[in-house]
Parts: structure tokens; sequence; C-alpha cells
């Protein structure tokens, strides 16, 4: 567990001193920081619980639209209307887990995609509350401590600091009596009843810290972004995403997220530019590749090895 | 000795079909419950009404002079009950400290001290050496025994062992039956399904016979098994 710590200790390093290496390349860091994050995030349900969502985007939608329409309409500061945001994504997340949790597997998958759907609907149709199909622009936004929240360079340390926070809450789950509740109940439901765990409110439990978590980096997306449209930000395209940057970087794993993140948002700026036309194809070749051969993710698959080898030559002699 | 685990009148029906009619048990504290029957009989089935896996239709349930009929499984778990599965049900992905882990957090929620525990139970069934290894890689045997050790880290004071014996090799047997001997010495109740006979003898206290979803005869292990509607449930009448 102390690697892991040093791991991080040292990326928060280099993340700190990232801007004044590469000043022109903050967008893309911004966006591998949010991705990062929200598959951290999503990885707490979708692989330390096993209950995989499809319906990410409505939390990253929740806590994005709370800052816009704050700041927009209400002029409500964006540091409150992110707090309002994670209380009503932990609340949404508690509804929504009470309403599917007695769903298994694909089915609740299903689920979670119908609900999301609802919530870009609402965004699309609920011009009052929303601004509607044509989005919410942020004009204003205040200045903390002479902070100009739309200069890059700002965006880039919000980001950076959501993803630490996702990182460093993940890594004080994985080896708590919550991490490993949370692990049971992946593995097998009954036999976590049968150590006196209660199932329902253990995946409850990481649907809310799941959902806060991914709001916070949707609040600093809309900032980010300073203009959100609910056929982005609602799209059942982001959830996707999300999940497989997970999926690909390896579930139930400290750093699986953060590696998925890396390589999807790196290899799609590179692709992008070197073969612009051919850039969904490589995207695609490559979740084939790591479905096929590495179905435990980039991360999960070594390790699990790693594991499996140690052991063996240990019992050899 | 008061009572440990106590049912009256337990009836299960899936549908129209009665797996489980109106049995009733009474255990002692620190004693041995045998629970045999043809394949059918419904023992399962009962296991599972009696550890709130399945929800009987009727009847009620004590533990320790509480009424538990309606407790979910794992609230049974947190007020004394601690069963294993026919089917061995590790937690694959984890170590075999860890799946012991798992259920010493109950007791203990504290890191440190629950580690300390798990590690106790291990070395209880034999399996510290192997504390590190994944739990996907063990044999039947072993597995049995994490399973054991698993179900004895909730630190039950009633324990339901679902055919711990079957497929075990004769040393193999011989060493689970000495375990759970041992288990009784501190007072902890056992209701035992088994079809290994040797194992029925040797431990119960008590011993009751199902045959379709009924209790056909109860007493003590040698004078049951010679009782002739034993051998026809098991033999059928010719």
């Amino acid at each position: 567990m102390k690697k892991h710590y040093i791991i991080f200790a040292g990326l928060v390093m280099v993340g700190i001193l990232y801007p004044q290496m590469f000043p022109g390349y903050l967008s893309v860091a911004i966006t591998l920081l949010l991705y990062a994050g929200w598959a951290t995030a999503w990885d707490i349900l979708g692989g330390w619980a096993g209950q995989v969502s499809l319906g990410h985007a409505s939390f990253v939608g929740l806590g994005a639209y709370f800052v816009a329409v704050g700041t927009a309409h209400h002029e409500i500061a964006p540091w409150w209307s992110i707090l309002m945001a994670l209380v009503a994504a932990a609340m949404l997340a508690y509804l929504w887990g009470r309403l599917t949790f007695k769903l298994k597997g694909p089915y609740f998958t299903l689920s979670t995609i119908a609900i999301a759907e609802i919530f870009r609907l609402i965004a699309i149709n609920e011009g009052w509350l929303t601004g509607g199909a044509t989005g919410v622009f942020i004009m204003t936004l205040p200045e903390p401590f002479g902070l100009d929240l739309f200069s890059r360079q700002v965006n880039y340390y919000l980001a950076l600091a959501f993803a630490a926070i996702t990182v460093l809450v993940v890594m004080l789950i994985s080896c708590s009596k919550f991490g490993y509740q949370l692990r049971a109940v992946r593995e097998d439901e009954d036999s976590a009843m049968a150590s006196g765990i209660n199932p329902t409110t253990v995946k409850l439990k990481a649907f809310m810290l799941s959902g806060a978590l991914t709001a916070l980096g949707g609040g600093i997306y809309a900032i980010f972004l300073s203009f959100i449209e609910p056929h982005i930000i609602f799209y059942l395209l982001l959830s996707v995403q999300i999940a497989l940057t997970a999926i690909i970087g390896g579930r139930g794993t400290i750093w699986g997220p953060c590696v998925g993140a890396l390589l999807i948002v790196g290899s799609g700026e590179i692709f992008r530019t070197t073969f612009a036309e051919a850039n969904m194809l490589i995207y695609g070749l490559l979740i084939m590749v790591v479905v096929i051969f590495m179905p435990r993710g980039i991360v999960g698959e070594p390790a699990r090895y790693l594991i499996r080898r140690v052991y063996a030559k240990r019992a050899q002699g | 000795m008061p009572s440990a685990l106590k049912a009256d009148g337990i009836t299960v029906s899936f549908g129209g079909v009665v797996a489980v009619n109106d049995v009733s048990l009474d255990v002692e504290q620190g004693k041995i419950l045998g629970l045999i029957g043809p394949n059918g009989a419904g023992k399962t089935t009962l296991f599972n009404a009696l550890t709130g896996f399945v929800t009987p239709q009727a009847g009620r349930i004590y533990l320790h002079g509480n009424e538990i009929t309606r407790l979910p499984p794992y609230m049974r778990t947190r007020v004394g009950i601690g069963r294993t599965f026919q089917t061995e049900r590790p937690f694959e992905e984890l170590t075999l400290l860890e799946n012991v882990l798992v259920a010493a957090f109950l007791k203990e929620p504290k890191r440190k001290k629950a580690e300390q525990l798990a590690m106790d139970v291990l070395e209880k069934v034999g399996l510290a050496d192997r504390y590190d290894q994944p739990a996907l890689d063990l044999n039947l045997a072993r597995r049995r025994r994490l399973e054991l050790a698993k179900a004895l880290a909730v630190q039950p004071s009633v324990l339901f062992l679902d055919e711990m014996m079957a497929g075990l090799n004769p040393p193999a047997l011989k060493e689970m039956i000495e375990f759970v001997r041992r288990l009784t010495d501190q007072n902890l109740t056992i209701v035992m399904v088994e079809h290994i006979m040797e194992a029925i003898i040797e431990l119960s206290d008590h011993v009751i016979v199902m045959a379709n979803g009924s209790v056909i005869t109860e007493g003590l292990p040698r004078d049951v098994i010679e009782d002739p509607r034993v051998i026809t449930a098991y033999l059928g009448e010719d």
C-alpha cells in the first residue's frame, strides 16, 4: 500500500509542475485529468462493487448544470453550487439505487441507460430550469483570491485536484472494511450476506460516493467549457466513455482508470492529428484488443499474473 | 443446557411443491444436530430457511430464545449464525486472508485486529501458510476449509455446515471430522446436513431424518440408522 502512496505523491508533483513544462498543452491535460477522475469515481461502483453503470453522464450533467445554471441564472458562486451538486448527486444516487439494485448484471446496466436518458430529456425540454436545448453560457465568474476561473491554468489545477481527490478516496477505501465489503458483494452476494454484509446498503453507499465525486468533476467541467449543452453533457456516449476508460485500464484497481484515461485521451489526441479519418477505427481496435486479450484491463491483467506467479514459485520450493 | 436453536412447524413451498412440511427441531447449546435423508428430502431447503436464505410460509425460528424468523440472512449472521455453502463460495479474486478478513470485519471493525482474527482462524483450519494465495487456485479439500474459516470468522454461536464432508478422500474426511468435533469443545452449536454416514454417526448428538419434506424419525445416530423407516426411505420398498 505504501508503494501506492509514493506513486501518488510522485504523480501529484509531476501534475503540479506540468503547466510550467508544457504550457501549450493544458486543454488535453485537463480533459485527461477529468476522465481520470470520472473513471476512478465510476470504478467505485463499477469496479469495486461490480455494478456496471452506463448512466454516469447524469452525474456529470448534474454537477455541470448546478454550476452553470447557478452562476448564469441565480448568481450563486460555483463553490456553493458544487457543494449543492454533491448533496444532490448523493441523493439522486440513493433513489436511483433503491429503484434499480434489485436488478442484477446486465439488467442493472440497461436500467442505468434508461434513467440517464430521462435526465437528458429533462435537460432538453424543461427550459425554465435548464436553459433547454440551446444550453447555458457561463458569462461571469467570481474571482476568489484574485484567481481568474476562466484561465486555463486555474482550470488545470482544479482538474488536477479533482483527479487527486478521487484517487486518494479509492486508495483509502481499498484497504478499509468498506473496500472489502465492496469486493465481497461484487464476488458473491449470498456469500457476502453469510459474512453479515447487507449487499444493498453497501452498493448504495458505493453509488452515492461514486455519483457525488462524478458530479464534482462535472462542476469543474462546466467551468472549463463555460458553455454546456444537454446533447453533449447528458449523452450516452459520455457515460460509455467514462465506463470504457475504467474497463480498459482495469476495473477494481487503484491505477487502472488513470492508465485508461492516459491511453484513451492520449491516443485520441495523437490519432486525431495524424490519422484524422482513421481516428475512430483505431479507437475501436484498441478497445477490442484490450477486451479480448486483457479482460481485466491493462493494469488488472499483469497485476493478477504477478500475484499468481509469485505464489506458484513459492509453492514449488 | 439451554436451547441454542429452536424451530417450530417450519413449512416451505415453491409454487405447489411443499419442500419442507411442518418440521420442528430444538438443539441444545454445544451439541451437534445431524440432518440426513435421501436426495430431494428438503434438507437443504430447511437449512436455507433456518439461515434466512429462503422464507418459510409458516413456522417460527428462535436463536437463544429470540425470534429470528423475519430477519434477513445478514442480520442472522450478525446475531450469531454462521454458515457454509454446499458448493463452496470463496471470493475467488481475493486471497485466502482477504476472504476470511471480509468475515472477520463483522466483529472487529479495525483492520489490524480483523487481520489478526482472520489469521488465527486460518491457522485453526490449517491454511495459514497459504494466506496470500488467491482463492481461485485452491483444491477441493482446501476450499472446504476456507469455507469453514469464513463461517468461523464471524464468530457464530450456531454453525450450519452444508455437506462439508462430501467428496473428501479418507484422510481429509478424518481430519474434518476431528476438526468439527473440536469446535463443540468451545460451546459452539452445530447443525449439519450430511450424506457421509461415518461423519453423522461419529459427530451427531441427535439425528433428524427427512424424506419428502417431512421428518420421518429422529433420535440417537445408532438407533436412527437401524430404523426400518429410514432404510426404506433410502433404499425404497420391495
